[in-house]
């Protein structure tokens, strides 16, 4: 393989390993973050109807949004939008209006489009999480939400411990440790469009977050 | 501010995308994701077009493709 040689055989081995344990990750994956996805729909849905999805990926979060949702779903990798819209074709999700491939950082949407910007497992891993957290403000409705399910990793504490010992696995998954949600809100301060509202976390004990911004009105 | 949708208006399942082409509800809201313009729908070539930022999305297997790197610069 062309790219094993250029990357190396370390590479090539993970690829392997992911590619042998892919179908228990998903699945083991689908239920660590299911109440995490379900608390993000549920708080994206109380702002309103459009819902912009950024990093939907293969498509996971899509049915957990209901009917009478409106939902466009962006990824910046094309291979995964193709299995997402597989997944809505098949299951036919009416919920879904769209998908686009996108940069978080450069969305092709109006100011204002939407009521609610999910983004789940994304923010941690996005190369510049502020100029993404612009972008979502900028296409939200005045008073809509930026709500993102994440890990953010604990300041201190058993939590904190744990964090370092999974945290190889955790950073290739997106559940960097490092990531704190102070740099969002710090973000919030400093722009000054939006405002943190909550915090919360969620099972499995606390290890997962939802944090919802507000759009000043 | 625009409000980039209409209310109300929910597409049906199933009949929001003719085979191969692009659903037109996300025609209607996408713009450049460089100038935030609005886009001009090429059909035949199956691109999204950018007159402010000479590019040109493509748009393959209905779904479009909004990255400036992905697109086809215009002379």
């Amino acid at each position: 393989m062309a790219a094993a040689d250029i990357k190396g055989p370390d590479t090539a081995s993970m690829r392997k390993a992911y590619a042998r344990w892919a179908p228990v990750y998903d699945l083991i994956y689908d239920k660590l973050t299911a109440p995490a996805r379900q608390r993000a729909v549920s708080a994206a849905l109380a702002c309103g109807t459009r819902i912009l999805e950024v990093g939907v990926g293969t498509g996971l979060s899509l049915d957990d949004y209901p009917e009478n949702a409106r939902v466009t779903g962006v990824d910046l990798s094309e291979h995964m939008l193709r299995r997402a819209r597989r997944k809505v074709e098949r299951l036919g999700l009416g919920q879904v209006e769209a998908l686009a491939v996108m940069d978080a950082c450069r969305l092709g949407f109006p100011d204002g489009a939407f009521d609610a910007v999910v983004s789940q497992f994304v923010i941690t891993l996005v190369p510049d999480p502020e100029a993404a957290l612009d972008e979502f403000a900028r296409v939200l409705r005045p008073g809509g939400e930026i709500i993102l399910a994440n890990h953010f990793g604990a300041a201190s504490g058993l939590l904190a411990g744990l964090e370092e010992a999974i945290a190889p696995l955790a950073t290739k998954v997106g559940w960097s440790a490092a990531f704190k949600a102070e740099r969002i809100a710090r973000w919030a301060r400093s722009r000054g469009v939006a405002e943190v509202v909550s915090l919360e976390p969620v099972f499995p004990a606390g290890f997962f977050k939802v944090m919802r911004l507000r759009r000043f009105a | 501010m625009s409000e980039g949708r209409n209310e109300g208006q929910k597409p049906q399942p199933g009949a929001t995308r003719t085979s191969g082409g692009v659903d037109p509800k996300l025609l209607e809201i996408l713009v450049c994701p460089l100038t935030k313009a609005t886009l001009e729908y090429d059909a035949e070539r199956q691109e999204l077009i950018s007159r402010q930022a000479k590019l040109a999305y493509p748009i393959r297997d209905g779904i479009p493709i909004m990255l400036p790197e992905e697109a086809r610069p215009l002379e």
